[in-house]
């Protein structure tokens, strides 16, 4: 190895990327359009759920709870039925989403300090809205219970308002704040992938990766040279990803910058390492934007970008251990919200170890291999 | 030594090249001991079992080859198989310092295989190979310091100006500044490039990208330089042009191992060997192989309808080989002695009047196609394993 021949494989790739006029395009633009895209499109919160309520009780008690809905900024109240049935035809027309009922002693009941029940209709047409407006409403009256024991000392012997669901690390569940994080392993893997296996390719193309190893140049040498720069290239992308994250899309970071490099760079291998190994089997760019494509589709579906895994079908579970992806996504949401470390995160970081190593050995010998025929 | 010989089997080299006694080399290092001519040094990929392959070829006892002192490449049984195709099968080559040494053969016959097993690439299942005196497969790395390669292809970086293509090979080969200071400036002399220095190359038209690359494959001055169709799909005031270079550097001590599909220019060659589905058929200089080889008369048309003359040629049985060169016909007539007679009686039958028929010297481009029609008729491609 010799380090002044792979300083000047550096440079001359340098040189290159400087003159590919596509590369910035990709570089940056491409990150700003996949948060806009992920972050305000596919992610979009559920806002704005067109609720009823029915309110039997008319207290001021159940007024409270009526103000709380309103308040919260989730819900707009857009009918007041006075009984289910009537409820009915408004749910079956779209018209609402959820329907609240608070059953006539309900605020009697709360004043006795006894559990006071009350019930939620949600329209399970939508599975997602649904899930996501019963989350939402559980969180209101957690919070008005609470307020309520709080301003009236009045603490329910019983189970009071019995909601209790509490959402961590990311109480408003903006979903962009889960989305960035995930972005930026997802760009970084496309980007690094692509222009990798882009740039060995073109050398194959035009003879020059041929030429390159009848010069004293070493297979070593040749891919550190190749390496290095895609490598560089790669953490400016995700600084600027994490920066357009956490500056424009308000994204909050608990995380430990350490922790991110470290799982980042583990990933940039097995992504770098794939790059590689498309490289070797592409005769041509054409061939090898094809096999990028074919290897990112299941990618997408199965590491969790979009889809949770715990909604998976169970038989398909097990093939998401297949996907680095999926452990460089839990990297780094975790630590991005929850600010997890290495001991919490450790059999991710050990699986993205695996992962890496494997490929990139297999990438290595396929390489040595496919220039030796 | 004979010019010309043919390999048929697997043991050839024995009995046509009787002053080298044939080593079949596993390892090439003299401790090795004398088992290691079974072990071919990189066969992952061959099913075939290299002791039972090279078992006919065995000597009785390994010696290291080497080669003569004024030999600037020399080699020796050197096998490549890639499976169960033998991509080139035992060849011998001798060439001297400051030869330009021209290596043809129709696609895919071996030839670039040769060259990228003679430049340390890859590696040949067996034999031994020696450039500029080194061990090309114990030392590859050696060698490729000093030796300099150009492909048809030309193999520059189009996204980089001459100046960066330049100054990247300058440094793989760890030049110093002011040597690549000195040999830059001959360079863009020599490819006509002064003032162009910044210019990208992908702008530049196809002879210029071929003298930048004959530029960047002798950046460091190497003693022996392989060129690959060097030639292909350049214009001809260009080709007579790369020639001249390619003499220059010859006459400068360097020695150049060419390939080519362009007869004229193998007759500008020093020596020649032909290759053939991996069996050299035909070495010597231009002269001694027409001389030695062409026993057979070879005539030249002139007729209106040529198309049709050369469907009427074809199908006679008594005519061995006609095709087409230029707007004439060139006709083998094979050993007899009434050729013009006979070829004249073959168009006549079909209402064609020649307007010459003329006993020629026969050319390299006869003895290429006879060789290669000869091959093709005669031997069915031989079981090597």
């Amino acid at each position: 190895m010799s380090w002044s021949r792979i300083k000047l494989l550096i440079w001359k790739e340098f040189r290159q990327l400087r003159r590919d006029r596509m590369l910035l395009p990709l570089v940056f633009l491409q990150p700003i359009l996949q948060l806009i895209m992920f972050g305000y499109v596919v992610g979009s919160d559920v806002t704005n759920i067109q609720t009823a309520i029915i309110d039997q009780d008319r207290t001021t008690i159940s007024r409270e709870v009526e103000t709380a809905f309103a308040n919260v900024g989730y819900f707009t109240i857009t009918a007041h039925p006075d009984s289910e049935i009537e409820m009915r035809p408004l749910m079956d027309g779209e018209k609402i989403q959820m329907a609240v009922i608070i059953p006539p002693g309900f605020g009697e009941a709360l004043e006795r300090r006894e559990t006071a029940p009350m019930q939620l209709i949600v329209d399970g047409a939508d599975s997602k809205t649904a899930s996501v407006a019963s989350g939402y409403a559980m969180q209101v009256l957690a919070d008005f219970s609470q307020a309520r024991a709080e301003s009236t000392g009045l603490v329910p012997s019983g189970a009071g308002i019995d909601a209790r669901v509490r959402v961590l690390f990311n109480p408003t569940l903006r979903s962009v704040n889960a989305m960035v994080p995930g972005l930026v392993a997802f760009i970084l893997m496309l980007s690094s992938m692509g222009l990798m296996s882009q740039a060995v390719v073109r050398e194959r193309e035009r003879g020059t990766l041929e030429q390159m190893f009848v010069t004293p140049i070493t297979r070593g040498e040749y891919l550190w040279g190749k390496l290095t720069p895609y490598i560089l290239l790669s953490t400016v992308q995700i600084v600027f990803i994490m920066g357009v994250g956490i500056y424009w899309f308000q994204v909050p970071f608990n995380g430990d910058v350490l922790v991110i490099s470290a799982g980042m760079l583990l990933f940039m291998f097995s992504t770098l390492g794939t790059g590689l190994l498309i490289s070797t089997v592409s005769k041509t760019r054409h061939q090898a934007l094809q096999m990028t494509m074919f290897y990112m589709i299941p990618t997408i579906v199965l590491s969790g970008f979009i889809f949770p895994i715990e909604s998976m079908p169970a038989p398909v579970v097990p093939i998401t251990y297949l996907i680095p992806l999926r452990y460089a996504l839990i990297i780094l949401r975790s630590n991005f919200m929850k600010g997890s470390g290495f001991v919490a995160l450790w059999p991710e970081f050990a699986a993205m170890a695996a992962f890496s190593i494997a490929i990139f050995a297999f990438a290595l010998s396929r390489f040595q291999k496919r220039l030796a025929d | 030594m004979p010019l010309f010989r043919r390999h048929k089997n697997t043991t050839p080299a024995e009995e046509t090249n009787p002053l080298v006694e044939r080593v079949a080399i596993g390892e090439p290092e003299a401790s090795t001991p004398p088992e290691a001519e079974t072990v071919s040094p990189a066969p992952p990929a061959s099913p075939v079992d290299p002791g039972v392959a090279s078992a006919p070829k065995a000597p009785p006892e390994p010696k290291e080859y080497i080669p003569a002192a004024d030999v600037a490449l020399g080699c020796r049984g050197l096998v490549k198989r890639f499976g169960d195709f033998t991509a080139v099968n035992a060849i011998d080559l001798d060439v001297k310092r400051g030869e330009i040494f021209g290596f043809l053969g129709p696609n895919g016959s071996g030839k670039t295989t040769t060259i990228r097993m003679l430049c340390g690439v890859i590696a040949p299942t067996s034999g031994d190979a020696k450039v500029l005196g080194c061990d090309v497969v114990a030392n590859p790395e050696l060698v490729r310091q000093r030796i300099g390669y150009m492909s048809q292809k030309f193999s520059l970086f189009e996204d980089l100006t001459v100046d960066e293509n330049l100054r990247f090979y300058a440094g793989v080969y760890g030049l110093e500044s002011d040597k690549f200071a000195q040999r830059r400036a001959y360079v863009l002399r020599m490819a006509d490039l002064e003032g162009r220095e910044n210019e990208l190359t992908a702008n530049l038209s196809v002879g210029w990208k071929q003298r930048l690359a004959l530029g960047c494959a002798t950046i460091h001055e190497p003693e022996l330089i392989f060129l690959d169709e060097p030639t292909s799909g350049v214009d001809p005031t260009a080709r007579r042009h790369f020639w001249d270079l390619l003499y220059e550097l010859a006459a400068s001590g360097i020695t150049l191992f060419v390939t080519t599909h362009y007869m004229d220019e193998a007759a500008h060659c020093s020596r020649l060997a032909f290759i053939y589905e991996g069996d050299i058929i035909a070495e010597g200089s231009p002269r001694e192989i027409r001389d030695r080889f062409m026993h057979e008369s070879v005539f030249e048309v002139e007729v209106d309808d040529v198309q049709t003359a050369l469907t009427v040629l074809e199908a006679a049985t008594d005519i061995p080989e006609v095709y087409l060169s230029g707007a004439l016909l060139h006709v083998n007539t094979g050993e007899r002695t009434d050729g013009a007679e006979l070829l004249e009686a073959h168009l006549r039958v079909h209402g064609l009047v020649p307007r010459k028929i003329a006993g020629v010297q026969p050319t390299l481009e006869d003895v290429f196609v006879h060789l290669v029609s000869e091959q093709r008729a005669t031997t069915p491609r031989p079981i090597k394993t």
